[in-house]
């Protein structure tokens, strides 16, 4: 199955489990997290927040009787540049100085010399609102849009259309309507949202904490502190989980701390505590979608209409291409020549909604392949018939025109994830909710893609850029040092890129390494997210290698080995004429003595063939597509409806396996946030205010709640991007609430329609039934 | 405030310290001894980051008062592990088998399975599950824990307490 990667030379560490290269810091407690670097003289700060969801700010009042001498506070007036926090849109201020928009915006930034006093401080400050009436909930949102969506303010919205839909529908033998939903879910990182900002004496900002992207600090901040990017500083610490939620929320944090420290005049560290964390940060977008599917008596689905709604929260940061991720995936992995998308994003009165592994994707697919499941009753045909008549195969076009022409894991690993799990036969074993017994069993499929890099023509204008520089290590010997912005946050990063780079080289991995990213030291090659590092930053890595190789090659026939050819393979330099040879370490030592270090520049670029276009959204969406298919088994208790999934068997096509060990990782832990996402993990609003707000509240999984799992991968490599890696940091989170709730069918009778999936939730449509 | 004082082993080594007898003894660790390994995940005893052990009791010492670890406890954290050669297996088990991640969780999920195997060493998966059910990790989905934890057992110091 595996196919030829073509002048890939030999492979020594790609491919291999090689434990991560940060892994004894971390088993041994020494990795540096925020909360664990040392400041001298920093200040703590604190922010005050609006305590209601919706209003006009009057003005803020400060109590006369407190000792404001000790504090630092920070109001509008103090910010130097621009109050905006430019991402997608330039709607969001730092602090809030007309319409708060949610419950908790800030309205002035408090620093003290312990966060005690800092907080006690904060409590003195109160805001003056004149409040409004705030739209909360993703059910007044849909109900309102479904009325009339006028009364919405829309913060983003975007169309796909694919043939003639209004005129396949009515041509269609069937259509089929359905509704589905999904709830806020947080990404409970275990390290707290942590940065500090530190004033240095020639005008520098230093901004050191726990991030996903550098780069969007820099130079996002530069426009509100009014300093030139040469002046702003941000440097990665040790990351404890970011799942997204460390995507665009830092840039606040850093934000904060640095108007403070710009004031204080001296450094300021953040530090959320759980409680704040989950209330004054992302999460994961509420969903509405909305599909009517024309199919045809002999299964095959015709038209596809669909619309795909996002509670965007308070301001618009990045939820438009939350949304394009969604819509891209919500009519995808399956043939379809008339396709009509609508999405929208809304404004509700909610910290902004932001990016979460799957961006988008979870949601629309969650309820895309709960639909095909219900498609595939209203043709008579089983779960997997269904789709194996309909799934896409290499040559088909994606929902957008675009053509699947390599690397495309599908229907392979449907059809082994079928076989693997005894699908079929165990479909004809499920109880369908029979009287009598004291547990219902139930299997569900799911199948999906997931495209690896940035959606439509993000690549294209992102340009990623790496760099490796050849210097002398801390120990004194040569050692090739990735440079790149990408960062590492458990998945995989700093030891990934080291393994690309050796192999480009064909040096041993113990001459790599990969230092943190501090702006003032690497290139921008963009943001870590949506499962691009592995193939977009990785290829490239791989060809700056392959350069840095000519290079030294070079170097070594000139200089050392008399004009003749030589080649750098396995860590040895060999002369062609048989006589010299000279290990890696010593050639590179002599590079460094008579030429100092080396750094070499390389560009991503996508194949000419891609084409895209950003306003109609036709063409390659993305470069590639990962492929996924979950097969759920689980058991319901009849007495107590606890649902219990028991088994998850599935197949994976993420590309080339760079390191075998960390990409089965990402799959277990990208499974079990799924199986919170689809059975735990609660959150609602209750008087304007989250009601799960600590770790007490808002559950997920542990070790008692872990279902077997026999997972799998089969190898598609994509050819365009060498090494050949697609990506696997998102895919696990698309597929297994689908699955879950198309088993539960099968088990109960019972199709649930809203995440997350509750014993109380069934009880309540098990009673609903029986009554109707 | 009184303050009192207390002479603990930790990790082997003597301190004396004199503190407000309700102040977190995880504060204590990290902020008065520089022990920075233990982590604060939750501050509510619920994650588990800030798991040391004392006296042999795997403790969440975010819950804990300072002023409730006894005169001459012997406390072991994440930083005390590689002092011993359970402890020092159980670091090679979980980087081989890839069970840290973000690695935050680690201090405390590590310290538990050393409290576990120091008891037990013949612990099988479901025992294991159960005694690290207090540990949540937001990242691994706990296999490749589980496995490290197991491998280390296999090989545990017999007769030892690690």
């Amino acid at each position: 199955m595996v196919m030829a990667v073509k002048e890939l030379g030999t492979l020594h560490s790609v491919g291999k489990g090689i434990p991560r290269l940060d892994a004894d810091e971390k088993v041994r407690g020494l990795a540096q997290y925020a909360d664990d670097l040392n400041v001298p003289g920093a200040w703590y700060g604190f922010v005050v927040r609006s305590p209601v969801a919706h209003g006009r700010l009057r003005g803020l009042k400060k109590d006369p009787g407190f000792d404001w001498s000790q504090v630092v506070v920070v109001t509008p007036e103090d910010i130097p540049g621009n109050n905006i926090v430019d991402l997608m849109g330039r709607d969001m201020p730092f602090i809030a100085h007309d319409v708060i928009q949610y419950l908790g915006e800030p309205v002035a930034l408090v620093a003290a010399a312990s966060r005690h006093l800092a907080r006690v401080a904060g409590s003195h400050i109160r805001a003056d609102i004149e409040e409004l009436p705030p739209l909360l909930t993703l059910q007044d949102m849909v109900a309102r849009y479904k009325e009339d969506p006028a009364q919405l303010h829309e913060l983003a919205s975007q169309t796909i259309r694919k043939g003639d839909t209004e005129k396949a529908l009515s041509e269609a033998d069937m259509v089929v309507e359905q509704e589905y939903s999904a709830g806020h879910q947080e990404q409970l990182y275990i390290e707290p949202q942590g940065m500090v900002a530190i004033p240095e004496s020639d005008g520098t900002m230093f901004i050191h904490g726990s991030m996903q992207c550098p780069y969007y600090i820099n130079p996002e901040l530069c426009e509100t502190l009014d300093i030139p990017p040469e002046k702003l500083r941000v440097k990665q610490s040790a990351v404890g989980g970011a799942f997204g939620g460390k995507e665009e929320f830092p840039t606040l944090l850093a934000g904060y701390c640095a108007l403070l420290a710009l004031k204080a005049k001296r450094p300021i560290k953040i530090i959320y505590d759980r409680n704040q964390d989950i209330l004054y940060t992302t999460k994961r977008h509420p969903s509405w979608s909305r599909y009517r599917v024309g199919v045809m008596k002999d299964g095959t689905i015709h038209a596809i209409q669909t619309e795909f709604l996002l509670d965007g929260g308070a301001y618009t940061t990045l939820s438009p291409v939350v949304m394009y991720r969604g819509i891209l995936h919500a009519a995808m992995g399956y043939r379809c020549e008339n396709v009509a998308i609508d999405g929208h994003v809304y404004r509700t009165n909610t910290f902004p909604n932001g990016a979460f592994r799957g961006f988008g994707a979870p949601q629309a697919l969650w309820a895309w392949e709960s639909m095909i499941d219900e498609l595939a009753e209203a043709c008579g045909m089983t779960p997997h018939e269904f789709r194996l008549k309909n799934c896409l195969h290499q040559g088909d076009s994606t929902p957008t025109g675009g053509i699947l022409r390599d690397s495309v894991g599908s229907p392979t690993v449907l059809e082994k994830t079928l076989e693997r799990a005894n699908f079929s036969e165990k479909l004809k074993q499920c109880s369908h909710g029979r009287r009598g017994e004291k547990k219902w069993y139930g299997i569900g499929l799911s199948f999906f893609a997931h495209g690896s890099g940035f959606t439509g023509d993000g690549e294209a204008r992102i340009k990623a850029k790496v760099a490796l520089d050849l210097e002398p290590g801390d120990d004194g010997k040569p050692v090739v040092n990735v440079r790149v912005s990408s960062t590492e946050m458990g998945q995989g990063t700093c030891t990934i890129l080291p393994q690309v780079a050796a192999d480009a080289l064909s040096i041993d991995i113990r001459h790599t390494a990969y230092p943190m990213p501090d702006t003032f030291k690497v290139p921008d090659s963009g943001p870590t997210v949506a499962s691009r590092t592995a193939m977009v930053v990785g290829s490239t890595i791989f060809s700056a290698g392959k350069k840095m190789k000519a290079e030294l090659e070079a170097f070594v026939s000139a200089e050392l080995f008399d004009g003749q050819p030589v080649v750098l393979e396995q860590d040895r330099f060999c002369g062609s004429y048989g006589d010299k040879e000279m290990s890696f370490e010593e050639a590179a030592a002599q590079y460094l003595s008579r030429k100092g270090s080396l750094r070499v520049y390389d560009q991503f670029k996508l194949p000419e063939f891609i084409k895209w276009n950003q306003k109609t959204f036709e063409g390659d969406a993305y470069p590639a597509y990962a492929w996924g298919c979950n097969v759920a088994e689980l058991e319901v208790d009849t007495l107590t409806f606890e649902i219990r999934v028991t088994r998850v068997t599935s197949y994976w096509d993420i590309g080339r396996l760079l390191n075998p060990v960390l990409a089965k990782g990402q799959v277990e832990g990208g499974l079990v946030q799924a199986l919170g996402y689809a059975m735990l993990e609660k959150i609602e609003i209750k008087n304007g205010k989250y009601d799960a707000d600590r770790m007490q509240t808002y559950v997920i999984p542990t070790t008692l709640d872990i279902p077997e799992m026999d997972l799998h991968f089969v190898e598609f490599p994509y050819e365009h991007a060498q090494p050949g890696a697609k990506g696997v940091g998102e895919i696990p989170m698309d597929g297994l609430a689908p699955a879950i709730a198309n088993a539960l069918v099968q088990a109960t009778g019972i199709r649930m329609r809203d995440l997350p999936i509750t014993p109380e939730k069934l009880f309540q449509m098990m009673h609903e039934e029986k009554t109707a | 405030m009184n303050k009192v004082k207390r002479t603990w082993q930790i990790n082997g080594e003597e301190h004396q310290t004199e503190i407000p007898p309700v102040r977190r003894f995880l504060d204590v660790l990290r902020e008065d001894l520089g022990l920075k390994g233990t982590k604060e995940g939750c501050g509510e005893g619920e994650c588990g980051a800030c798991t040391v052990i004392v006296n042999g009791e795997a403790v969440l010492s975010c819950m804990l008062p300072a002023g409730q670890v006894p005169e001459n406890a012997e406390v072991t954290t994440v930083e005390g592990l590689e002092k011993t050669p359970g402890g020092r297996l159980l670091q090679a088990a979980y980087a081989e088998k890839g069970a840290a991640q973000c690695g935050f969780c680690i201090p405390g999920m590590i310290v538990s399975s050393y409290a576990m195997l120091s008891r037990d060493p013949s612990a099988d998966p479901a025992r294991i599950r159960e005694a690290h059910a207090g540990n949540i990790c937001r990242c691994t989905g706990y296999e490749k824990i589980v496995e490290a934890i197991q491998s280390a057992a296999e090989q545990w110091p017999a007769g030892t307490k690690g």
